[in-house]
């Protein structure tokens, strides 16, 4: 194999060497100590711990004060939905969390987590174009929800939920609003000034930085519980000795995507344009789904009709090609992902399509080489 | 690569002896409510095939074929015993599941071999008995096709499986000292009855009450789901007779289990359906060995006329006891190669 494309970038990323420069300091032997010592080791780590809080709190238009730092997007969702509902739940406030179709899983089974605990999750549904049904968020709202999530970009097809006029309608209710940004920050605008008084997931591992680390954005006290308990740390939101390495990693990573926000998302859309216009040159037959409505810029969702994707994604693998269909947890059985089902996508053009995503390291020559490799694979494996 | 201890020894195998392997673990059904989600990626049997193969250096991939081996292997698994018969479902894995839909992604693959871990050899487009008597798999491998046999690869079945778990815990594989698996792999707990109540209405016959009655017609109780016996089986049949009794036959029209003393549990004659051969079929009068059940000697037996195309008759050269519709009948020539075979009826 002479070459290896790597695609599957919502999936996660490669960490950025300007990441690997600002946390090799930490991996040293000056930069381990606890950020809550009073010491000199202390001292530095929570420098570094407050520095990279300032640069997501201004990345994403917000108060330092309000970055809860997490193990990742899934402990930032479960946070808002869980810890949102039970402050709720205390201050006497419905334990009513909504959530809308097309949600990542961790945002979805934490509403039903909500529901398992004796309180109540509805399911939002969404148009054809991934946008939440406008009259369904104004029903919930008014049977009186105190969490309402809807996720900025949709992991699976891109789509970008117009998260400022459902920011504005939960504001005019006093529901607290959450919104999962993960596939958003980098890729579309994506600050607390459009979504005002939203809560806001994000993680390291898909700009660039490591896993395990993510925050919330929690722009008002009091309206999540903690779902741990402990230490103290982080105002008592999140306890925990703070993961230094990873917190680093995502302040340098959350600072630059958003610094290059403009140029990422021109590269990425001239590679996604250039993949889908090129594939369906050579395979008529290819369609892009999951494009009706507005979408970001870095994901390609093709199907093949006829072929099963979980063998084209193997096939491509053993050619060097990396990607994925639809959310990785899923692959190994080729049911519709519950995003397809809510968009009602076509199950027979769901169970062929692959997912391409890019970041701003992919190059036009990675995507003309997909677009020799790929056709004849499809061809052997499309099946009357 | 099921996870197991065999099939990670042959692929290991397979890479030291220099071939460009895939490892390939087929699901094949929903493992029920410990896995949320069916997200497969974290069973175990499924991780443990994923880390041999980053271990020895190959790639792996899960396929999905609930759908495929729900068909082929689960529906014939349930309409046999609905029927009263005992059936094998592991023989239709390996004739549909494995060797005919696995072989077709292998085809796509430009593979030009497909290696499992079974205990047989391959040598010159035929299949013989695996070295370790105890292990010999090829009782269950008479349904494949027979052009398929040339592009089988068995690196285990020239093994002892004392050598095969050596050879594991040498190379360190994490499945080194896995314990084997006895059971249907689809029927959890051996309790294959759950499995039918889940496949079949609850006033299935197989599983509603039916009488007991002896080879003389007697009715000497009751059962309740005749899918619980099975030929030569004691458990669960009324006591109380001079000598012991065991279950003759079957006869799903009428919900009866027929019950008998051990002298008329042989047979001296097998009937195969579902024929099929992977040598040159056997002519009337002639003789092979055949072999009625996993892991029972194969006695000698001569094809009865007259023979037809689907269907062969066996007369066997010394009684054999329980033999059991559903089961497989294995024709074995010289030196342990297998012949053909086919269901008993």
């Amino acid at each position: 194999m002479d070459r290896l494309v790597y695609l599957d970038n919502a999936a996660t990323t490669p960490v950025r060497p300007e990441v690997r420069a600002a946390i090799a300091p930490f991996l040293g032997d000056e930069g381990f100590g606890n950020p809550s010592s009073a010491h000199r080791f202390g001292r530095t780590a929570r420098a570094a711990v407050e520095q990279a809080r300032q640069q997501v709190a201004s990345a994403m238009g917000a108060n330092p004060r309000h970055v809860v730092f997490t193990s990742g997007g899934t402990e930032a969702d479960n946070l808002a939905l869980l810890g949102g509902a039970l402050a709720a739940r205390s201050r006497g406030a419905p334990f009513n969390v909504a959530v809308s179709a097309i949600e990542h899983k961790a945002v979805i089974d934490a509403a039903k987590a909500v529901a398992a605990m004796g309180g109540k999750a509805t399911v939002l549904p969404v148009e054809g174009s991934g946008l939440v049904d406008s009259n369904a968020v104004a029903q919930a709202l008014d049977s009186g929800v105190s969490v309402l999530s809807a996720m900025w970009v949709n992991n699976e097809f891109g789509v970008v939920q117009d998260v400022t006029a459902l920011a504005r309608m939960c504001q005019s209710t006093n529901t607290m609003f959450h919104t999962d940004a993960v596939q958003a920050v980098g890729k579309v605008p994506c600050s607390l000034d459009r979504a005002p008084g939203a809560c806001l997931s994000i993680s390291g591992h898909k700009i660039g930085g490591l896993k395990g680390c993510g925050a919330l954005i929690v722009p008002r006290a009091n309206i999540v519980a903690p779902l741990l308990h402990g230490g103290g740390q982080q105002r008592g939101v999140r306890p925990g000795t703070e993961n230094v390495v990873g917190i680093v990693a995502l302040g340098k990573a959350v600072e630059l995507a958003v610094q290059e926000l403009g140029a990422t998302a021109t590269h990425v859309a001239m590679l996604r344009d250039n993949l889908e216009h090129g594939l369906r040159q050579v395979l008529p037959q290819a369609r892009v789904i999951g494009d009706s409505g507005s979408r970001a810029p870095h994901i390609a969702y093709i199907s093949f009709p006829g072929v099963d994707s979980s063998t084209l994604l193997m096939h491509l693998d053993l050619a060097g090609i990396c990607c994925s269909s639809g959310s990785a947890c899923n692959t190994g059985t080729v049911t519709a992902s519950h995003v397809s089902t809510a968009m009602r996508i076509p199950n027979d053009l769901a169970v062929s399509a692959v997912r391409f995503s890019f970041s701003k390291y992919n190059t036009e020559q990675e995507v003309r080489h997909v677009i020799e490799v790929l056709p004849p694979l499809v061809e052997k494996l499309t099946r009357a | 690569m099921s996870g197991g201890v065999d099939s990670s020894v042959a692929a290991a195998l397979l890479v030291q002896q220099g071939y460009e392997a895939i490892g390939v673990t087929l699901k094949l059904f929903c493992y029920g409510d410990e896995v949320p989600d069916r997200s497969c990626c974290s069973l175990d049997s499924i991780a443990d095939a994923a880390s041999v193969a980053n271990n020895i250096g190959i790639p792996h991939y899960v396929l999905d074929f609930e759908d495929k081996f729900s068909e082929a292997v689960i529906q014939n698994f349930v309409s046999e015993y609905s029927l009263g018969r005992t059936p094998i479902p592991c023989v239709r894995c390996n004739s549909f599941t494995k060797f005919r839909d696995l072989l077709q992604h292998a085809d796509e693959l430009d593979c030009d071999y497909i290696a499992t871990g079974h205990y047989a050899v391959t040598q010159d487009g035929a299949l013989y008995r695996g070295i370790d008597p105890v292990k010999d798999q090829t009782y269950f491998l008479w349904g494949i096709d027979r052009s398929v046999v040339s592009r089988m690869l068995t690196p285990v079945g020239n093994l002892t499986k004392s050598e095969t778990r050596t050879i594991a815990r040498e190379l360190g594989l994490v499945t080194a000292n896995k314990q084997e698996s006895v059971e249907i792999c689809f029927v959890p707990n051996d309790d294959y009855i759950s499995v039918l109540e889940q496949h079949l209405p609850s006033d299935a016959p197989a599983l509603s009450v039916g009488p007991i009655v002896t080879t003389a017609g007697e009715v000497v109780g009751e059962h309740d789901g005749y899918a619980r016996y099975t030929i030569g089986q004691r458990r669960g049949l009324p006591g109380g007779f001079s000598e012991a009794m065991y279950v003759i036959s079957i006869v799903p029209e009428d919900h009866k289990v027929i019950v008998g003393t051990a002298n008329e549990l042989f047979g001296h004659r097998v009937e195969l359906s579902e024929l099929n051969w992977l040598s040159e079929p056997l002519e009337p009068n002639a003789t092979c060995q055949v072999q009625v059940r996993y892991r029972s000697p194969s006695v000698p037996a001569r094809v009865a006329e007259p023979r037809r195309t689907d269907t062969l008759a066996l007369d066997l050269a010394q009684p054999v006891r329980a033999i059991a519709p559903g089961q497989s009948g294995v024709m074995y020539g010289e030196r342990g190669k297998l012949l053909g075979g086919g269901v008993i009826r």
